[in-house]
């Protein structure tokens, strides 16, 4: 594979302070690690810079949007970032095909009407697409299984690019697989498009089970578990002494309301994503700003009833069963 | 209007025991004066509604302070009202001035500000602009109290996000560059003090050959004071008030938190302390 820029490296995990032993009341955050440089030329695109901006976009809501004015709506209702795609993934669901990289031109539209950051997907894999987006300035590259994946046994190499990648993960070992080749920023592969939350509630409780486990095993439990979870060894070792995973790590998949939002946020995710459930719903903007606030006072009961109220329908939900249409997307990604 | 930092400051919180401990530090040892009595507890608020809170958080409790400090993460005015200082932490500024609003804080902000010490870094330094170009269509709300002209992602896109060393001569062992990152970062494009207002001091500026080529094609302000382009400063304290682009949170090193606590925070507990006395 060609390396569309120069002067990158793969980024090696230094030792990290933060977090370390987590006693009562320290929050545990995602390490920066950045590139310590000499001399005064400024480095681009660093892992530091990469992961940071994840680290900025926590406690907010990422929203899907198919147009400008959609984005627009996104940014009134407090959207801390936009995920720009031709089509949500309740319609990728519904018209079938295979979907991919959305057209630069429309991108570049949302772009131009938004200030907050614009994310956009490739397919698994497909590193030209991600060169595309790239060349274009986007803010984040999503390089997800709602797409139809374009390489069935490789992802994207992610440390060959100055623009930062989002990837999805259903467990620990595909998470710290993602890391491995250069994402700066995990989400849940909860089942796009269908407006049910048990997936991503599933992926969360399993990570984050995974990582408690990881946390009180000794050294040489811990090389075997690398190996039965499939991870990289290093990377294991860094998630068991922070307790958490290592980047920002944000829900994702079938969140149609702020209860499913803060929910998310108590199970111990940074964020949310919120695909088709926002432009699918009876008030769009209602609904948005509502999980936006959700996200911030997650951990307020009062609070959300209030913010909950008088929202209208929300999306219909599918149930997640062999027969679902469109088929299982968290199953896509190796 | 504009004075470098690191000459003419008013007090100084070292107490004087701690002289030859300090002494090292450029800019202080002339400063000395007989310490005042100082509360023992300095509570900080951090602004928790959107961004990098937890990693002020983080930053603070790991920080050698000559105080023990109280932490309080703010989402309500009773919150706040807690708070010796605040600090509002990168994220998306057009989030956090929203659920702001929606929380009812943007007043009670504004009016901590005019008596108490708040740091912002990145969206923090945007919303405690007094104006902001790259706003949202339809403009977008500030809490004001730096009165400069700041302009957003004014480096571009993410992928112009980078990290460099600063050079800052009032942090401690300031012979060790501070790793400044930047991170779809604000530039600092005017400063407009009017004549009632704190002198604004700059605190640390990155080199010019950072700056992206499309601003740096822009001819400096005619009534700049300063000879060099604003676009430049990174760094900027105005009265009790500071403001940095980039993000001491992101890093391991503490002494911009350590410097915002000894030099905008401590010298209004003591002002407090000793004024009825």
């Amino acid at each position: 594979m060609t390396t569309p820029v120069q002067g990158q490296t793969p980024v090696s995990t230094p030792p990290v302070t933060h977090g370390v032993g987590n006693p009562a009341g320290t929050p545990v955050v995602a390490p920066t690690r950045s590139k310590t440089q000499d001399g005064a030329g400024g480095s681009l695109g660093t892992f530091g810079v990469k992961s940071g901006l994840a680290q900025m976009l926590k406690g907010g809501v990422i929203m899907d949007v198919v147009n400008a004015e959609q984005a627009r709506i996104a940014e009134e209702a407090g959207a801390c970032a936009v995920m720009a795609l031709e089509r949500v993934p309740a319609d990728i669901r519904a018209t079938g095909g295979v979907a991919r990289m959305s057209d630069p031109h429309m991108i570049k539209e949302i772009v131009d009407a938004v200030t907050i950051p614009v994310m956009a997907k490739v397919r698994i894999g497909h590193f030209v697409e991600a060169q595309i987006l790239q060349a274009i300035g986007i803010d984040y590259i999503d390089e997800s299984e709602v797409l139809t994946p374009a390489d069935d046994e490789h992802h994207i190499n992610k440390h060959a690019f100055k623009v930062p990648f989002v990837c999805g993960a259903r467990n620990l070992g595909e998470a710290l697989r993602r890391i491995s080749e250069g994402a700066a920023f995990i989400r849940t592969k909860g089942e796009a498009g269908t407006g049910n939350v048990v997936e991503a509630v599933r992926h969360q409780r399993a990570v984050m089970s995974e990582i408690r486990k990881a946390s009180v095993m000794s050294e040489e439990e811990l090389y075997a578990y690398a190996k039965d979870i499939q991870a990289p060894f290093h990377l294991l070792k860094e998630t068991a002494r922070l307790k958490r995973l290592p980047v920002v790590n944000f829900a994702a998949g079938g969140i149609a309301t702020p209860a499913d939002a803060a929910l998310m946020m108590q199970l111990g995710c940074d964020g949310v994503f919120v695909g088709s459930g926002i432009f699918k719903s009876g008030d769009p903007a209602k609904r948005a700003r509502a999980i936006v606030q959700s996200v911030t006072h997650y951990n307020n009961a009062k609070l959300l009833a209030e913010i909950s109220e008088d929202l209208g329908p929300a999306m219909v939900g599918l149930n997640i069963d062999k027969n679902l249409q469109g088929g299982h997307l968290a199953d896509r990604g190796w | 209007m504009i004075r470098e930092e690191g000459r003419g400051q008013a007090t100084s919180l070292i107490p004087a025991s701690e002289a030859a401990r300090t002494s090292g530090y450029p800019g202080i040892e002339a400063k000395m004066q007989p310490s005042s009595p100082t509360p023992d507890i300095v509570t900080i608020g951090i602004l928790a509604l959107q961004g990098a809170f937890a990693e002020h958080q983080v930053m603070l409790q790991k920080a050698s302070l000559k105080r023990r400090v109280v932490i309080v993460l703010v989402r309500q005015q009773e919150d706040l009202d807690k708070c010796d200082a605040l600090i509002i932490p990168g994220g998306e500024s057009t989030t956090i001035a929203l659920l702001a609003r929606l929380a009812g804080l943007l007043e009670p902000i504004r009016e901590f500000l005019k008596t108490k010490p708040v740091w912002g870094t990145c969206a923090g330094a945007i919303l405690l602009s007094r104006s902001v170009e790259g706003a949202k269509k339809g403009g977008q709300e500030l809490l004001g109290g730096i009165s400069i002209t700041i302009e957003r992602n004014g480096f571009g896109s993410q992928v112009e996000s980078f990290e460099a060393p600063l050079e800052v001569e009032s942090l401690r062992e300031a012979n060790r560059p501070f790793h400044g990152i930047f991170i779809r970062a604000p530039v600092v494009i005017g400063l407009n003090p009017s004549p009632t207002d704190p002198p604004i001091q700059i605190i640390s500026r990155i080199s010019a050959s950072l700056l992206p080529t499309s601003q740096t094609a822009v001819p400096l302000d005619e009534d700049d004071t300063d000879p060099r382009d604003s676009r430049t400063i990174v760094a900027l304290r105005q009265g009790l008030h500071l403001l940095t682009t980039f993000h001491p949170e992101l890093t391991k090193d503490d002494r911009f938190h350590e410097y915002f606590v000894r030099e905008c925070v401590l010298p209004t507990l003591s002002s407090r302390s000793s004024s009825p006395a």
